[in-house]
């Protein structure tokens, strides 16, 4: 049946078949007639922020946390451009996020008009795709293609920028009928299973390598079934957090830059990766032509670009995690890799004291996991926080350590905790941030408030950029050009905000405040004062081999 | 070692798509040699050829980019060593 309608109902009515739900954004001249819309479709709800790139953010928060496609929604110029950094974020790390801008009137394109962006031209290299919508008549099909898209096979973001005059044209509007069918996933042929079988029995020294694809494909459980069946230790990746549990006998921790010892010499002396859902990149790697010298690779993508892009595979095998694994498991013979597990363990190193006693990382983060059980989900944001969580934090459940991988965003943890939030209602979510990072996205505070969001706001202060401040007393003798950093009253700016404010000065009050601060009913920040000049370690310097890193003095 | 690498690319013959397959080559700042650009076969597709002086690992790299992109429908190469003569068929 054939209804005639605007493009602004159009839009929203393709949004609310697909079953969105939340849409996070910011009105403005250009996309006025879609909020004018807006209202007469409770079930979308939309959630006012402060600032587009908070949208972009907490849209890419909700799609890692929901596994489904997040919505953000901002006017024209300005509004989009803000955009960007959150799509970057998103396309970086396979998250499906589809954004939608506002477009001054089709006659006005192309002749600066006010608040007039190329925003399609701006977010090309950073978007799976994009569309700018010449005719209300396409915009049902533009929609339904973009939520298909940004989900399929690998994940990634997608842009529709439409002209106020096409969200006001009236055409004919048919509702779906159906679900859109999603195009099969490559499978993997019985010859290359076969021949990584073959590898993971002949090896002496055999490694698991798991990414984010394994959280994107669910892959969990058939990754647990392929390390028990074979014994192979498993290394975790930044984004690969919580897809193994990290008490088991058979996880390793984190590889690379800031990989334990033992993770990185395990890599170096392995003679075999099987790499699942992961890209290789620069910071797991550190210089590729030392990476893993004896190692023959298995690569297991859904993105066949990615095989064989940074490191040479023995044998690629493009398909989902999960499907792959399943059938590797079953090709696999039983084996253990008892020896080789005793040798990586002779090279774990005693924790580095930066982590241990009373304002640890450690000890605060310990006080978290207490407060919530251990069920809750972490958004870390980026710098010197991000890798002490990554490295200590103990994940009991798949997905919950949600963190910028890719782009390394400052400001993302804030406003991604609010997408996971509504992601997850009823569950913990803790934003982790460092003082510079909070200090990009606090403002998000108002959204919370306004739209009720039980966010919990950590914020680890050291009066500086920490992690540059640690490069530069490696790398740039110490002249800490720019990295200290003032910080507000965090507790008074709580509360100017209308919510809880805790400071944390000893460690003898951390119970205390993170308790309170996790049961209060809704947002709650807490500041962590912290030491000034506390190191990450160790630490493969930039481009440095990972079998030599920068450890802590004793 | 260097090698003339020709990419033929099927693709949908839209503005959009072309400035996606463009920005491949633009990112990796690669040398073309020759573009061009032409309606192939049915309606609403067109073959866009061009040439790469690279490695075949740099033309590998460039073919698995071009099967990202939404609306590309076939990637093709055809390496032609330097050594041999231009007139090949």
């Amino acid at each position: 049946m054939t209804e005639t309608v605007s493009g602004a109902h159009i839009l929203c009515r393709t949004l609310v078949e697909a079953g969105v739900d939340v849409l996070f954004g910011y009105p403005g001249g250009a996309i006025m007639p879609f909020y004018h819309a807006l209202p007469e479709y409770p079930s979308l709800r939309h959630i006012l922020v402060r600032h587009e790139q908070a949208a972009a953010h907490a849209a890419d928060g909700y799609a890692r946390a929901s596994g489904r496609v997040g919505v953000c929604v901002a006017t024209s110029g300005p509004g989009a451009t803000n955009l960007v950094t959150g799509l970057a974020t998103a396309h970086m790390d396979s998250s499906p996020v589809v954004a939608i801008t506002g477009q001054v009137s089709r006659p006005m394109i192309g002749r600066d008009a006010f608040q007039e962006t190329d925003i399609v031209g701006i977010t090309l290299p950073i978007t799976k795709q994009n569309y700018l919508v010449q005719d209300a008549a396409e915009l049902a099909d533009v929609v339904r293609d973009a939520l298909a898209v940004a989900q399929a096979g690998r994940p990634g973001p997608v842009l529709i920028d439409i002209p106020k005059d096409v969200q006001n044209q009236k055409v004919g509007f048919v509702p779906s009928v159906g679900a859109q069918h999603a195009a099969p996933l490559p499978t993997a042929s019985d010859d290359t299973i076969r021949r990584a079988a073959d590898l993971i029995a002949a090896a002496k020294r055999p490694l698991m390598m798991v990414g984010h694809g394994v959280i994107l494909g669910n892959a969990y459980a058939e990754v647990r079934a392929l390390a028990e069946k074979t014994g192979m230790p498993v290394i975790t990746t930044l984004l690969g957090i919580s897809a193994f549990p990290e008490g088991h006998p058979l996880h390793l921790g984190m590889p690379g830059m800031h990989g334990e010892v033992h993770v990185n010499r395990a890599i170096q002396r392995a003679d075999l990766i099987v790499g699942i859902g992961l890209r290789f990149d620069d910071r797991v790697t550190g210089n590729l032509a030392a990476f893993a010298p004896h190692a023959k690779v298995v690569h297991i993508d859904l993105d066949r670009s990615e095989i064989g892009r940074n490191v040479p595979t023995a044998v690629g095998i493009v398909g989902d995690a999960r499907a792959v694994t399943r059938v590797l498991v079953a090709a696999t013979a039983a084996r253990n890799c008892d020896a080789w597990r005793a040798e990586i363990d002779g090279c774990r190193r005693p924790q580095d004291a930066s982590f241990r006693g009373g304002m640890s990382p450690e000890a605060i983060l310990a006080a978290i996991r207490d407060a919530t059980a251990g069920n809750c989900t972490i958004v870390t944001d980026v710098g010197q926080h991000q890798m002490w969580v990554a490295k200590l934090f103990p994940y009991r459940r798949p997905n919950t350590h949600i963190t910028s991988g890719g782009l390394g965003t400052m400001g993302f943890a804030v406003p991604a905790a609010m997408g996971v939030h509504l992601a997850r209602p009823g569950e913990p979510v803790w934003a982790i941030s460092g003082d510079g990072g909070f200090q990009m996205n606090m403002a998000e505070m108002a959204t919370m408030v306004q739209e009720g969001l039980t966010v919990k706001l950590a914020v680890f202060n050291n009066g500086y950029l920490g992690m540059v401040r640690q490069w530069q007393q490696f790398f740039h003798g110490k002249r800490y050009s720019s990295t200290p950093i003032w910080s507000p009253d965090y507790v008074k700016l709580a509360e100017a905000y209308g919510i809880p404010g805790y400071r944390v000065q000893d460690a003898g009050e951390l119970t205390d405040a993170v308790g309170r601060a996790n049961a209060d009913p809704g947002p709650a920040l807490v500041e962590f004062v912290i030491e000034q000049e506390a190191n990450v370690y160790p630490m493969i310097p930039p481009g440095g081999s990972l079998s030599e890193p920068i450890e802590a003095a004793v | 070692m260097t090698a003339e690498h020709t990419v033929d690319v099927l693709l949908d013959d839209t503005l959009l798509t072309l400035n996606r397959a463009v920005g491949v080559l633009r990112r990796r700042n690669l040398a073309v040699e020759r573009l061009t650009l032409r309606p192939c076969g049915p309606t609403g597709v067109s073959r866009m050829t061009f040439v790469l002086n690279t490695d075949a690992a740099t033309a590998d790299r460039v073919v698995q980019q071009f099967h990202k992109i939404v609306g590309v429908r076939a990637v093709e190469v055809t390496t032609v060593q330097n050594h041999t003569p231009e007139e090949q068929p």
